[in-house]
């Protein structure tokens, strides 16, 4: 096995992909600026590429908004949660520093990005096929065929990113039980700030009745759980 | 015939001693590892052996000299608790920011102090050899690991506290992150008496019952701590599940109003 290098090469992001312990254990050991680089860049382009495809279906300046606003919202992810996610490692059985924590979570959002980048291209060609957004094309099947694909990939590359994660803490922990705590308490608190960052960052595939814009002008008023709360009342009441 | 068959001597009536909590095979003594013999010389170091080497802190707490220790992990729960008190009062703005941290700082004080007499006796109950030196120690680790897990918590609540405006919901939020971090804290103390030959940690689930009532009761004695009110503290005396309550009442009538 060759020794690990001091920077992350663009080759590696296939070891990566192959969850090779040993080397991703070595880099999520190492803490500088070349190395943090190279997973940003991957995310920034992937969760990019990818947005972009999303949002192009509305318009191409919605396009450019959300390859804006996707890794923005993965990278305010790892570093809103990054005290956090440090502090319950150790508590939970897992004696890591700060530095390997934040790799460690870093590596699979890399993973899910550069998985998601390379649908990118096929989410395009999706949206290139489909009829051009409408309030009737939001109506009929396309959109939610649209939707539905969104998130099969997307679920599919958080997926895959934390399996990769799974086996990295196994072998930094040595104990599959103390892997799985870590990651479920990782994992809750990920999703729960990613949600409430999608919900403030929307529109993302965006709407025919309503202006392209980086923010909607409610963005910041309600919450994500706020509205499924909601959501959830609706549908009962239909039921009284 | 008799004398064939003698009689085997009748063991002594002593009854048989009753088990610590922790068997013998169970964790080892605090201290047998040299790496948690190392004194804790600042504050950084505290805040470290708590999350990565809690054994650590339990070792030290039992050392002469352990006031020390025992301030600075007061020390950083008033620091962190006025941190987060901050984050909280960002709901409201105004004079919430500087009172919601003192309050939030002072509420978990005041219930420490309230609550640490009874931890006293109810482990001294349970067997414990626990000095009251060492137990105030292990509550103030309790106290100091919750108030550094909140902050690990206050981004999540920031974000939350500019995006909603439903007070019910934050308060919710907050006692979540609240209780995630009262177990943590908890499970350090169960751990701490574990060690001290307790027999049964009966009386201390007890304690921890008593601890999370006069808590939640304090966020209630001290309202608001996120709403706003025209004097720093409530005029009218309530229990804390009624006046939870109220504010679901309050805000089920304002999504009413706003859904017509």
């Amino acid at each position: 096995m060759p020794a690990p290098s001091g920077k992350l090469n663009l080759i590696e992001i296939s070891v990566l992909l192959r969850g090779e312990p040993e080397r991703i254990a070595a880099w999520a050991g190492q803490w500088s600026a070349r190395r943090l680089a190279l997973p940003v860049i991957v995310i920034i382009v992937g969760a990019g590429l990818y947005g972009a495809a999303m949002g192009w279906w509305r318009d191409p300046q919605q396009a450019f908004y959300v390859a804006i606003k996707f890794p923005l919202i993965i990278l305010l992810t790892t570093v809103g949660n990054a005290l956090l996610n440090a502090m319950l490692a150790p508590l939970l059985g897992l004696n890591i520093p700060f530095r390997q924590s934040f790799s460690a979570i870093l590596m699979s959002f890399v993973i899910a990005a550069a998985i998601l980048g390379a649908f990118s291209p096929l989410l395009a060609f999706l949206v290139w096929n489909a009829p051009p957004m409408s309030p009737e094309a939001v109506s009929g099947a396309t959109y939610s065929f649209i939707k539905l694909t969104n998130v099969a990939a997307i679920a599919f590359a958080g997926a895959v990113g934390n399996a990769r994660l799974f086996q990295l803490l196994t072998r930094l922990g040595g104990r599959r039980a103390v892997a799985f705590r870590v990651l479920f308490a990782w994992l809750a608190g990920n999703l729960f700030l990613g949600s409430q960052l999608s919900w403030i960052l929307r529109p993302f595939i965006g709407s025919p009745s309503l202006p392209v814009e980086f923010f909607r002008t409610t963005g910041l008023r309600g919450n994500f759980y706020e509205n499924v709360f909601h959501s959830f009342l609706q549908i009962l009441q239909q039921f009284d | 015939m008799n004398n064939q068959n003698p009689i085997p001597p009748i063991p002594p009536q002593v009854p048989p001693p009753i088990p610590p909590v922790m068997p013998a095979s169970g964790p080892r003594s605090l201290g047998d590892d040299p790496a948690e013999r190392a004194a804790i010389p600042n504050i950084i170091v505290a805040i470290e052996a708590i999350l990565r080497q809690p054994r650590r802190v339990m070792f030290q707490l039992r050392q002469p000299g352990a006031g020390w220790l025992i301030a600075a992990m007061l020390f950083v729960s008033v620091l962190c608790s006025l941190m987060y008190g901050v984050v909280a009062g960002t709901f409201s703005g105004g004079t919430q920011l500087w009172a919601a941290p003192v309050k939030i700082a002072a509420g978990l004080m005041i219930s420490a102090l309230i609550c640490l007499p009874s931890l006293y006796i109810f482990t001294c109950l349970g067997g414990s050899q626990a000095r009251l030196v060492e137990v105030s120690g292990l509550l103030a680790g309790l106290l100091m690991l919750m108030t550094i897990l909140l902050i690990g918590f206050a981004p999540v609540a920031w974000i939350f506290s500019q995006s909603t405006e439903s007070l019910a919901w934050m308060g919710t939020l907050h006692l979540i992150f609240w209780f995630i971090a009262t177990v943590f804290g908890l499970r350090f103390l169960e751990t701490g008496f574990s060690h001290s030959n307790a027999r049964s940690l009966t009386g201390f689930r007890t304690w921890v019952v008593i601890f999370m009532l006069v808590a939640l009761q304090m966020t209630t004695a001290l309202r608001p701590i996120l709403g706003t009110s025209k004097t720093f503290l409530p005029t009218e005396k309530k229990f804390f599940v009624a006046h939870w309550g109220d504010c679901l009442k309050g805000h089920d009538e304002a999504s009413k109003s706003e859904s017509q």
